[in-house]
């Protein structure tokens, strides 16, 4: 049994890591892989399919209503969305975490406080609140980074102080306070290390999420705005001309989708993994 | 503690969640300075600006304008509509009805057919049809509601001709829109079911009822699911913040005239007093959710009772 849940998440980690890597490569490399320009057109090549050429360019992916490459643009914009989402999932972990680790270490006011934060902004539906804050500061993309990781913090800060109500009673973390040493270096030392895995577990868990609230935002016309590509905004975009290009909304959800799965395979088979190691 | 006192608690700590929510809606306009330049077109004359705070009472202390947007919320004044003029709860009740037909619609089809699958895939574990079962619920919850709706319209509308392409209707109007907003939940139903009725199935009472001689049947249905509800339960009330964010999305797509589509305009139009009444209105039906899955899990689990 245990060596059949341990072949299980192995394979749920490769498969999620392959996908994973697979297009962050991809989007890392981009111009590299991939020289067309995403945000210059030819407007001789407008809404041409998957695999024609034009001019002796072939065009994988098809061409948009301004006559840009597809491919390049969904690497282009993949760049951009992974990048906000990495950066903002980043952001989430760390505040999340710092927050929940101090409310259970501390307990008392401090912790009610902080899990009062945690209940309102969980109350809140994520999507709106971006959509309202983006809406008046604007949609950059240091905005949507630091609206997305602000907003997202509360998931990780439950867990973290969950972990920690539970690690600070062990005995070593006594002995700790009792050989007098200062409170950081406890928390640094000693708490830190043992509630790190569960919150890179939530990461990859939120990931996905994340990833579809950026395209969502982007979606709607919300996000960063064109001629910048975003795997939503290029979906918003081909919206319009599902009956005649349906290639652009087509591929820019197959991305996305890729995303979602290897992020959450990843996330299944890290579970997997710590629950067969508990056992 | 006794029922009525949880109770008290529960709803005292939902209350002070709303009165956060509050805060955050209505201090959120402040982010850029001036909410007075915010709300009114960008062409505006510096006298206008000046004129609209005045009026508005932007110029008062932030503290004494929260208190006074507390006040008006808590009589059921929620402002007027910068855009349309109106009062901004005419709107929202107006659009409310097909908001909660549409979540209605895609939640009771999805928590069926999530439970239907998640119950086959965990007594048929590990063969086919849990194979297929998991690939269909992993790949409900990989693709974007937006994407799938679109996906939807393309084949089954414009493709196939069979179904409108959007629009507020009778019930063929309501079938793409509630596929593509269930499709998520219906996996996360499947999973979580699937999950937690394999974690029952393992369980002694369960062994005790097969050794009684009961059918496989009663044994699932009767032992095993009951205490595999619980765990379900819960989860439901995290998953509903997500499908009233899924509404969203997808009442654009569909042209569906709910609550909504409503925001999104708002916020298009920068309407920021419909987009407060909207927000604190989805914060609301969140929060007594909770409490109403609250009181479920404590009625149906003596153990935890207080």
């Amino acid at each position: 049994m245990t060596g059949r849940a341990s072949r299980l998440a192995a394979l749920d980690l490769w498969v999620g890591t392959g996908l994973c890597v697979l297009v962050v490569l991809a989007a890392a490399a981009g111009p590299a892989l991939w020289p067309a320009d995403p945000i210059a057109g030819l407007l001789a090549a407008t809404l041409r399919p998957p695999g024609t050429a034009v001019a002796g360019v072939l065009h994988p992916l098809g061409t948009d209503q301004l006559g840009r490459d597809l491919l390049a643009r969904i690497l282009a914009g993949t760049r951009v969305s992974l990048s906000i989402v990495l950066v903002a999932g980043t952001i989430a972990a760390v505040l999340g975490t710092a927050l929940g680790v101090v409310a259970g270490y501390f307990r008392g006011v401090l912790d009610a406080v902080i899990m009062r934060l945690v209940d309102v902004q969980l109350a809140i539906p994520f999507i709106l609140l971006i959509l309202l804050i983006v809406s008046v500061i604007g949609p950059s993309i240091f905005n949507l980074i630091v609206v997305l990781g602000v907003t997202g913090w509360g998931i990780f800060a439950r867990v973290a102080r969950a972990r920690t109500l539970e690690v600070r009673e062990l005995e070593y973390i006594e002995a700790a306070r009792a050989l007098g040493l200062p409170v950081w270096r406890i928390i640094a030392i000693h708490v830190l290390p043992n509630i790190l895995a569960s919150q890179i577990v939530l990461l990859t868990l939120e990931l996905p999420r994340l990833v579809v609230l950026e395209a969502s935002v982007g979606f709607l016309g919300l996000g960063v705005q064109p001629p910048t590509p975003t795997l939503g905004n290029l979906i918003g975009e081909g919206r319009s001309l599902l009956l005649v290009a349906d290639w652009l909304v087509l591929y820019p959800g197959l991305v996305i989708a890729a995303l979602v799965v290897g992020f959450n395979f990843i996330g299944d088979g890290l579970l997997r993994r710590t629950r067969a190691r508990l056992q | 503690m006794t029922l009525a006192a949880f109770l008290l608690r529960r709803l005292g700590l939902a209350g002070l969640v709303l009165l956060g929510v509050s805060a955050i809606v209505f201090f959120s306009l402040f982010l850029t300075g001036d909410p007075a330049a915010l709300m009114l077109p960008a062409d505006a004359s510096r006298a206008e600006i000046d004129a609209f705070r005045a009026a508005m009472g932007f110029d008062d202390p932030w503290i004494v304008q929260y208190l006074r947007y507390l006040g008006a919320v808590a009589t059921g004044d929620f402002g007027t509509s910068l855009r349309f003029h109106r009062p901004v709860i005419d709107l929202v009740a107006e659009r409310l009805p097909a908001t909660a037909l549409l979540a209605v619609a895609s939640l009771a089809w999805s928590t069926l057919a999530g439970f239907i699958l998640g119950i086959v895939a965990a007594v048929r574990r590990d063969g086919l049809i849990d194979f297929l079962v998991r690939a269909v619920a992993l790949s409900g919850q990989a693709v974007p509601v937006f994407w799938l709706g679109l996906l939807l319209i393309l084949m089954v509308s414009l493709k196939w001709r069979l179904l409108p392409t959007g629009g507020y209707g009778g019930v063929t109007h309501l079938v793409l829109p509630a596929v593509a907003l269930g499709a998520y939940y219906m996996s996360a139903v499947t999973r979580l079911v699937r999950a937690s009725l394999i974690e029952a199935l393992d369980q002694d009472y369960v062994r005790t009822a097969r050794a009684k001689g009961l059918s496989e049947w009663r044994v699932v249905m009767r032992h095993a699911l009951r205490n595999a509800l619980l765990p379900v339960i819960t989860v439901q009330a995290t998953y509903f913040a997500s499908l009233l964010g899924g509404a969203l999305v997808t009442e654009i797509i569909f042209a569906w005239p709910g609550i909504g589509r409503l925001a999104v305009q708002a916020i298009q139009n920068r309407d920021f007093p419909l987009v407060q009444a909207i927000v604190l209105l989805a914060a609301a039906v969140f929060v007594l959710a909770n409490v109403l899955v609250d009181i479920a899990y404590a009625l149906l689990n003596p153990r935890i009772r207080l």
